[in-house]
């Protein structure tokens, strides 16, 4: 290689690696070894879930050339084939495989006339030059699909106006919880409820529980808590769920857990900031999360004992945004976004993780 | 060294690496499965040796090591190229320059001429015209055009009339201009702009002269290592502070004028000296030499016809610095004049790039042609891949991609970087695919405008990738042996470059070129003349300038800066990357404190660092 030298400075270089953070690097490398980028392609992709099997990855990346929202892809994890699983038209978000069937389920707006305008006034704006801050919309056109494995064919499952999203699939593949702002759609609001409306319409977000071959009839609500409450997934032996509630100001987030009726909700995290994207590992012993309480951009990864009796511990030290994470099934590696690649974008990630590591590092935290 | 004959060197050296038990030869065997790439170890091993003498571009070294690079590339199963007989690219270039007599004198009204000949007076400049010319003299400050693209407005010959002239100008950039203008005006300073700027409003000659407010001052400029082929169109000098009084005897005296223009103030013109004419003779004698490419091709396994662009390239310099390198060396004092043996640098690209041709040999079914093309004289400035791109033997529009190799022996946590990814849209899906499987630790970085060949190749509008592991305390030193290679992942690495091949060579329509603007940061510096003594590191995404090491008594080392620190600021300047640093290097002042913040370790501390003036 020819670098050029100037006065013995090295050129040609791309950035330097700060001394502290190699020392943090080596704090990560404990839970994490081996990171990398899993995909390139694309503006940013993100939320990535594994098949019962491990073997395939269903993830959420804006990639294709006429539509600057996300669409759902699935990677073959020895192959490496990338291919896509919704219709490409719409928004989409939130993609999850059922354990039994293979079956997929996201939550998509194909069905609005208006998604071929979206997509040309989104794309319109981006060829300006212009940025805005990334925030996600709660279209409330936003209904869950589920599409077959067998034939590719797509199913609607619910019909309510509101967003409905963030679901996910019980380990028996029978029942999906969700999280819907159906709420706000189907009451008289208030002046001051259609102010908050506009403003963020998350606010009214609450789980929902259905069975998976519903049509959108027998939903039941299972949480009535004021506040923007999501992100629910099942405990490994589905005997719980698992999902954050936020505050009514919706700057303060805690993951939570309950009974599938809704009932013995229990709190586990306390740090007074942003703490998110709950999964439990399989082997049902911790909660891996994310929060900014470290900085309000800096969302890191960590994790706490399933009862919350600990104080968590943190897992990942990198600037910027670690989050969504995601065990493989068992339990070996994990799957998260982070924009660690550079850039503000966030990329899926994969690592092995350390369970020994973390199971240790749990018994030494002080009590909550 | 012991001079050998070239064949019994060939013929030596295949049998050296003949012996060595995973010698790729032994495994084109039938028993040999049929995926099994040829592992990456002999090649290095036999290009890093002492034998080859650190492959000094147009050395006898080279061309042993370009016989060795045929001999592999036939046992790989690669041939010429249609057309031709051998595997070699022959070209020409400048190995180094030196003046060859210039003189100068001047005459001033009446007086009789003052003539300057010994070479502390007056010295050609590396890109000068061989040429004598007389003529009327004009005086034109620093000499400096800031394009009107930039919206500035400095120019130096605004209001001179220079057509015919022979124009006099300062050299670098006014001294005492605020550090927004310092850092503008620097970018324009390079005396290779200075003379196109002159040449350009139809001067016949330009004569530099170092100011007495300038560092250096009053000394003429060394000639610089420059790999021009010919002059550039004018006859260019720089002269000592002697003949600068003889020239401005009868007016202003230098220095006053000089302190003018160092207010950077654009208004500041320079003038016409009357009555004063000057005769330069410029003289250049340059050495010329012969450097050769190994280029060689493994054949589609079907008939071409219909496929477009038929060909994909892979491609790694396998020249490096030799004994008595130039400029490119970082050897210490003690370590000077001995082989710089390059095994990063580049005979791990080179392993890598063979064991692909040997991979894809074995390979039942290639759509395109493989073009391996092994370039030399790069490390003087990817001589011998521009030889290639300007006179293709594969005209460049039949290349569907160029896959490039420079350093990618040392692996460090499993991160490989990736560059030139913004060449195409198919990059990012096919990286993305191949890594599943090869599962590195992937940075991507979109620019072409690397210092590496690719280059050449995104000029030529190819749709291009490069693939390297970094620079590291050994970069162009003695010491990068080839016992420090990662051989395991350096085999991965071609591993993957082979899977990337493979699905370029099947991939139709083939990848669509996109050009990628070059930014401004990339644009060669060769104007910078401060010199701090750092020597960076190279790592991945993180903030500020990671320092590998500091040159021995330079001003680094005595601001106590060392190996590990991290520069975050230097006089008020963030700085965030390489280019943030060199940026920052114009705003500072020869021989004034600058202040710097660094991190070591988790502590961040402050030093005072004091810039000497680089020659």
């Amino acid at each position: 290689m020819r670098i050029a030298i100037i006065g013995a400075c090295v050129l040609g270089a791309t950035c330097a690696a700060a001394a502290a953070q190699q020392v943090a690097a080596s704090q990560e490398r404990e839970f994490l070894t081996r990171p990398r980028r899993l995909t390139v392609e694309g503006r940013r992709a993100g939320e990535g879930y594994w098949s019962k099997d491990g073997r395939k990855l269903v993830f959420q990346s804006e990639r294709q050339a006429d539509n600057p929202f996300y669409q759902i892809y699935v990677m073959d994890m020895a192959s490496g084939d990338v291919e896509r699983v919704s219709p490409g038209a719409g928004k989409t978000t939130c993609s999850f495989f059922n354990p039994e069937t293979g079956d997929i389920l996201f939550s998509s707006t194909h069905h609005d006339p208006r998604s071929k305008t979206q997509q040309e006034e989104e794309l319109k704006f981006r060829a300006s030059g212009q940025e805005r801050r990334y925030s996600w919309d709660y279209d409330p056109e936003m209904d869950i699909y589920v599409r077959s494995a067998k034939t590719g064919a797509y199913r609607r499952l619910t019909q309510a106006r509101g967003y409905d999203a963030e679901a996910s699939y019980s380990p028996d593949g029978q029942w999906i919880v969700f999280s819907s702002t159906r709420q706000a759609y189907e009451r008289e609001l208030s002046a001051a409820e259609r102010k908050q409306l506009d403003t963020d319409p998350s606010f009214f977000g609450e789980i929902y529980i259905m069975r998976a071959d519903a049509d959108g009839s027998g939903v039941r609500r299972l949480t009535s808590v004021t506040g923007y409450d999501g992100g629910p997934f099942f405990a490994p032996d589905g005997k719980r769920i698992i999902w954050r509630r936020f505050d009514e100001q919706g700057l303060i987030a805690d993951i939570w857990t309950m009974n599938l009726d809704g009932t013995d909700q229990r709190k586990l995290t306390d740090f007074g900031a942003m703490s998110w994207a709950p999964y439990i590992h399989p082997s049902g012993q911790y909660v891996i999360f994310a929060s900014n309480k470290l900085g309000f951009e800096n969302f890191e990864l960590f994790m706490v004992d399933i009862d919350g009796k600990k104080q968590p511990v943190r897992v990942t030290y990198s600037d910027g945004f670690d989050g969504l994470p995601v065990p493989s099934p068992d339990g070996t590696q994990l799957a998260w976004t982070s924009s660690r690649g550079g850039g503000r974008e966030g990329q899926i990630f994969l690592a092995q993780w350390n369970h020994e590591h973390a199971l240790a590092a749990l018994r030494a935290a002080p009590a909550r | 060294m012991r001079t050998w004959t070239r064949a019994t060197l060939a013929v030596l050296l295949t049998a050296a690496v003949a012996t060595l038990p995973a010698h790729a030869a032994a495994q084109t065997s039938a028993q040999a499965p049929a995926s099994a790439a040829p592992p990456t170890r002999p090649f290095v091993q036999a290009l890093a040796s002492e034998r080859l003498g650190g492959r000094e571009a147009g050395s006898a070294d080279e061309r042993a090591a370009g016989d060795y690079l045929a001999s592999q590339l036939m046992i790989l199963g690669a041939r010429p190229l249609p057309g031709r007989k051998d595997m070699f690219q022959s070209f020409t270039f400048t190995a180094g320059s030196r003046d060859g007599g210039s003189r100068a004198a001047v005459t001033a009204g009446s007086t009789a001429s003052k003539v300057f000949s010994a070479a502390k007076d007056v010295q050609a400049l590396s890109f000068s015209d061989d040429a004598e010319i007389t003529g009327p003299v004009v005086f034109a400050g620093y000499g400096i055009v800031v394009p009107e693209s930039q919206g500035f407005g400095y120019d130096s010959f605004a209001t001179l009339d220079v057509k015919d002239k022979v124009v006099v100008v300062l050299r670098y950039f006014p001294e005492d201009a605020d550090q927004q203008t310092r850092g503008i005006l620097a970018r324009y300073s390079d005396l290779r702009y200075k003379a196109m700027a002159a040449r350009q409003r139809g001067a016949r000659a330009l004569v530099v002269v170092t100011g007495p407010r300038s560092p250096n001052a009053g000394t003429t400029v060394p000639m610089a290592f420059d790999t021009a082929i010919a002059g550039s169109g004018i006859a260019a000098v720089s002269v000592s502070s002697d003949v600068g009084t003889a020239i401005f005897a009868g007016g202003k005296p230098l220095a006053d004028a000089q302190k003018d223009l160092d207010t950077g103030n654009p208004h500041v013109a320079g003038f016409a000296l009357p009555g004063v004419e000057m005769t330069i003779k410029a003289a250049v004698t340059r050495e010329r030499r012969t450097a050769r490419n190994v280029v060689a091709y493994l054949p589609a396994t079907a008939p071409v016809t219909g496929v477009d662009k038929p060909w994909v390239a892979v491609g790694a310099h396998y020249d490096h610095l030799g004994r008595n390198a130039h400029s490119g060396s970082l050897a210490a004092r003690e370590d000077a004049g001995r082989a710089h043996l390059g095994a990063d640098d580049n005979a791990s690209g080179v392993a890598a790039v063979l064991s692909i041709a040997g991979a894809l040999a074995r390979q039942p079914m290639r759509k395109r042609h493989l073009l391996i093309g092994l370039w030399s004289a790069e490390e003087i400035g990817l001589l011998g891949s521009a030889a290639f791109v300007g006179a293709p033997p594969v005209p460049a529009d039949q290349l569907a991609a160029y896959l490039n190799f420079d350093m990618v022996g040392r692996m460090q946590d499993n991160k490989l970087v990736v560059q030139a990814t913004g060449t195409s849209a198919a990059w990012a899906p096919i990286l993305e695919r191949v890594n599943v499987a090869a599962g590195f630790d992937l940075t991507v970085q979109p620019d072409p405008f690397q210092p590496t060949d690719v280059s050449s190749f995104n000029q030529a509008s190819v749709p291009s990738l490069s693939f390297t592991t970094g620079a590291h305390a050994d970069y162009h030193k003695p010491s990068d042996t080839a016992d420090k290679i990662d051989y395991e992942d350096l085999d991965r690495v071609a591993a993957m470059a082979a899977a990337i091949a493979r699905r370029v060579m099947e991939l139709d329509p083939p990848p669509q070129f996109v050009k990628v603007e070059q930014s401004a940061q990339t644009v060669s510096r060769t104007g910078v003349r401060i010199f701090t003594g750092t020597v960076p590191d190279y790592a991945s995404a993180a903030k500020g300038l990671l320092l590998g090491g500091v040159v021995g008594g330079g001003p680094a080392e005595q601001a106590g800066l060392q190996k590990g620190d991290v520069i975050v600021e230097i006089a008020g300047q963030a700085i965030t990357n390489i280019y943030d640093y060199t940026y920052a290097l114009d705003l500072l002042k020869i021989g004034q404190p600058a202040k710097v913040i660094y991190l070591r370790g988790t502590d961040r501390r402050e030093t005072t660092l004091i810039p000497a003036a680089r020659r």
